[in-house]
């Protein structure tokens, strides 16, 4: 099957279909809602319900056109099926059957179960498209439980200091989570607007949010925050008595406290570490890799030093920043 | 070693200075007297004491240096990971410290053994005695195995001399002081005397800090003067000595049985670039710690900062250029005569003792001129003599008063006059300390060439807390890269910083570097475009030769 790797997103030209295209095109998959995926106008966009959901919030323009729409199972002669990713809520791997060859699209993915959200189906295929955000062995995360434990002891020590915990996330998937932990745990938590809008989709999913508050100004006194990182600089050019909590797989790393300004590191991601990615190919046996984000020419490099096939479809970017992706 | 590095993980999580200081205090407390000596020996190793690692591992007797370099670490740690030199390489540069990156990778093959702090002592002897790089590499990785990465992580920053936890050796000092009960100057001044914060801790523990004896040769705290902006802020002219500021390199020259040693503000060494001054200083009697400038000079008169600049940074100079750029020693104070600390007698009192000590020397070394002004206007005459003599300005030092280690207290305050000032566009911005660690208060500036933005100094001080939240925020939007604590900006915020001169620099892009940088002002109303050019630098700097020239003329 062709593949054409381009700037804005994935094509296979002979079923004419487009995988997470960021600028106009006919038909598009997207795998799940984070920006950098979903975004801009398409003739048709074929996604999960909770996608497609998230889809026509950020883009309002697409409500308008209604072009969403389940993914059909033939397309032009392709079978097509989806199977769930551990990322955000409705984050989906595509399976593409085409004359014969299985290829897997996996969009940002890890294996292990998410705090909220769907555990990764893992797919047999031929052909896989990875992710490799955290392609570097330095990058092992904590799993959930152990997330939401530290989630947890961070905002009771700080409360305890006199501190308001600020949680630094973003807007859709990591902040969700991290008031979904707090809340449940009984800690008063007040969530950023651009974060908190997408708490009855959550909550629709499935995941209480027990007496959650907005953020106002002024209000943050014995709560824990949860907001996104460009407001983080506003807090604290304010100085007011927070400590900061960076939630990411970027805060692995301890030159994270430089980058974000951050106190606590919870090294915890929607994104596979190291071990998970490799784990994830060993397990969808496929013999042809195409790495498409992140530390695409070293991690297909040592996909090739095991034999493998594997190619970085992108020039590579260097690893990448905070801004950039959203570990 | 294990709570060790749990501490500093601790430590390094809190960015409030008391924090970390209680953090380190509590651990202390729980130590017993050898693991607490141990303890704050590894805490201080590198840039935390300012010292060698073999002087704090070892003690001053084993001058031999600790070389366990970066590739040692690295091999050690491919034999244990089996990973390639290009992805150790690559995972290196993203993490930027090779104890944590080691630490890193070595997850899941180490045994996780526990590591007491005398062991981790043990471990660090039976490496400094193995002398074949094969047999190092082949002792580091039997380490790699064995115990906990946590552990790992700071057993091998310890080794490469940073533990990069926003500790620095003054909150040592007051974990100490908390930890044991003693006075913080008590520790501090003992500390002073010694130069060894580790024997320090335990004499504190021990209640002895006051059997502490000073030791020569270790860098000892130089004290500090307030700038004095007018002299009509002064209240009293008639309770200050005056002399002149010299604009050499401030020094400090430790003389003991014919061995003369001196040492820069950095806490450097710089013996080897001045021979003459430490034949000279050898021929002191008894033993002495003093206080001066390293000047060029010739014909009773000191030269421009810049003719000196070409004789630092050489370990040894040549008999030419000992000849073309003579220097002299001006001692302007005494913290130390035979065997015995004098900081606490009155300035008079030291100035006889620093006459007494200094006048068999020869003729490169002087005591500095001492005035006295019974107004204003005489200060400002004094002033102006002292610009016509070739110096920076004037040093009013307050009758009576002691010498105050470290600080800026205002018994000692400085008069010069800022030599230009320069409009200069921010293309780095570094992380603060203390009540700034959250903040980037630390700014590379560079000034314009053709297209670009080549580097001339770095400031760290001269705004307000709010501004430099305001300029955080603007910073951290214009990051373009970030190398750990550094973020690399686009060039957008102007600067108007003041410096005391401009001297060639190797190590700048530009070729020149501001001398004693600060920022004046941001200049929210200039563009970058509108900035001060290289150009113009080059002017400031030829006619500061010129001066030079003139004066030597004169």
């Amino acid at each position: 099957m062709q593949v054409d790797f381009r700037p804005h997103g994935i094509h296979l030209p002979e079923i004419d279909l487009w995988l997470d295209c960021t600028e106009v095109c006919g038909t598009n998959w997207i795998s799940h809602g984070h920006s950098d995926h979903a975004r801009g106008l398409h003739g048709r966009v074929f996604s999960t319900d909770e996608t497609a959901e998230i889809y026509r919030m950020r883009v309002p323009d697409a409500a308008a056109a209604l072009n969403t729409e389940p993914l059909p199972s033939e397309w032009n002669g392709a079978r097509l099926t989806w199977h769930a990713a551990s990322h955000i809520l409705g984050a989906a791997q595509i399976l593409v059957e085409y004359q014969g060859e299985r290829l897997v699209y996996t969009g940002d993915i890890k294996l292990r179960a998410p705090i909220c959200g769907h555990e990764t189906e893992v797919v047999e295929c031929d052909r896989l498209i990875v992710e490799s955000t955290f392609g570097l062995p330095i990058y092992r995360f904590l799993g959930r439980e152990e997330a939401r434990e530290r989630i947890i002891q961070c905002a009771r020590e700080a409360l305890a200091d006199k501190l308001s915990p600020v949680y630094i996330g973003y807007p859709l998937g990591r902040g969700q989570e991290i008031a979904h932990v707090l809340c449940e745990a009984g800690i008063p938590t007040a969530v950023h607007g651009s974060i908190a809008r997408f708490i009855p989709l959550y909550e629709r999913g499935g995941y209480a949010f027990p007496g959650w508050v907005p953020y106002s100004q002024g209000n943050i006194a014995g709560r824990a925050l949860v907001v996104t990182p460009e407001f983080r600089n506003f807090l604290e050019a304010s100085g007011k008595a927070i400590r900061l909590i960076y939630v990411s797989g970027w805060a692995g790393l301890d030159n994270a406290r430089a980058r974000t300004g951050a106190e606590e590191l919870i090294p915890y991601s929607d994104h596979a570490d190291f071990d998970e990615l490799l784990t994830l190919v060993e397990r969808s046996k496929a013999r042809r890799v195409d790495v498409v984000h992140g530390y695409t020419e070293v991690f297909a490099q040592i996909l090739r030093d095991r034999g493998l096939d594997a190619r970085p479809a992108l020039a590579a970017t260097s690893g990448g920043t905070m801004e950039s992706n959203e570990g | 070693m294990d709570r060790f590095a749990e501490t500093c993980e601790r430590v390094a999580a809190r960015s409030s200075r008391l924090r970390k200081v209680a953090i380190l205090a509590a651990y202390f407390q729980q130590l017993s007297d050898t693991d607490l000596e141990t303890a704050v020996r590894f805490l201080c190793c590198g840039p935390v004491a300012g010292l060698p690692l073999s002087e704090h591992l070892f003690g001053k007797q084993e001058a031999r240096t600790f070389a366990v370099g970066r590739a040692v670490l690295r091999d050690a740690a491919l034999s244990v990971t089996g990973l390639e030199p290009d992805l150790y390489r690559m995972c290196n540069s993203e993490v930027g410290d090779s104890g944590e990156t080691i630490a890193l990778l070595v997850r899941g093959l180490s045994s996780g053994e526990s590591l007491s702090l005398a062991d981790a002592q043990r471990f660090y002897l039976r490496l400094y005695h193995t002398r074949l790089t094969a047999d190092r590499v082949r002792l580091l990785a039997e380490a790699l195995r064995a115990y906990r990465p946590a552990t790992l992580k700071y057993l091998l920053k310890v080794i490469t001399g940073g533990m990069r936890i926003g500790l620095q050796e003054k909150m040592v000092e007051e974990a100490v002081a908390a930890a044991t009960g003693a006075s913080l100057d008590e520790v501090r001044s003992a500390n002073n005397r010694l130069g060894n914060l580790a024997a320090v801790a335990l004499a504190a523990r021990q209640n002895r800090l006051h059997t502490i004896e000073a030791r020569l040769f270790h860098p000892m705290q130089f004290m500090l003067a307030k700038p004095l902006d007018d002299v009509a802020d002064l209240e009293q002219p008639s309770a200050f000595w005056i002399e002149d500021k010299y604009d050499g390199i401030r020094s400090q020259v430790h003389v003991e049985n014919g061995k003369a040693v001196i040492y820069g503000r950095g806490m450097d060494e710089m013996t080897g670039a001045f021979p003459e001054l430490a034949g000279a200083f050898a021929r002191v009697s008894g033993s002495v710690v003093l206080d001066g400038e390293v000047l060029a000079w010739r014909d009773g008169r000191a030269l421009a900062f810049t003719v000196l600049q070409q004789r630092i940074a050489r370990k040894s100079v040549s008999r030419d250029l000992i000849d073309s750029i003579p220097v002299s020693f001006v001692a302007y104070d005494i913290l130390l005569r035979n065997g015995e600390m004098v900081l606490d007698r009155p300035i008079e009192e030291r100035r006889a003792l620093l006459v007494d000590a200094i006048e068999p020397l020869p003729n490169a070394v002087r005591v500095s001129a001492q005035y006295e002004a019974a107004s204003a206007e005489e200060v400002d005459r004094l002033f102006e003599d002292a610009r016509i003599r070739g110096n920076e300005g004037l040093l009013l030092k307050r009758r009576g008063s002691g010498y105050e280690q470290g600080r800026r207290s205002g018994a000692w305050l400085k008069m010069k006059r800022p030599y230009a000032t320069l409009d200069v566009v921010i293309t780095a911005a570094e992380q603060g300390n203390g009540k700034r660690a959250t903040m980037l208060s630390d700014y590379t500036f560079g000034v314009r060439s053709g297209d670009r933005f080549v580097n001339v100094g770095k400031a760290y001080s001269g705004l307000t807390d709010v501004e430099i939240r305001e300029l955080t925020r603007i910073l951290r939007g214009a990051t373009v890269e970030r190398f750990g604590r550094v973020a690399l900006v686009r060039p957008e915020i102007v600067l108007e910083v003041a410096f005391d001169g401009i001297q060639k620099s190797a190590r700048h892009k530009a070729g020149f570097a501001l001398r004693f940088p600060r920022i004046v002002r941001w200049r929210k109303d200039k563009r970058p475009e509108e900035s001060d050019d290289l150009d113009r630098v080059r002017t400031l700097y030829e006619s500061s030769l010129n001066l030079t020239a003139a004066r030597e003329r004169e």
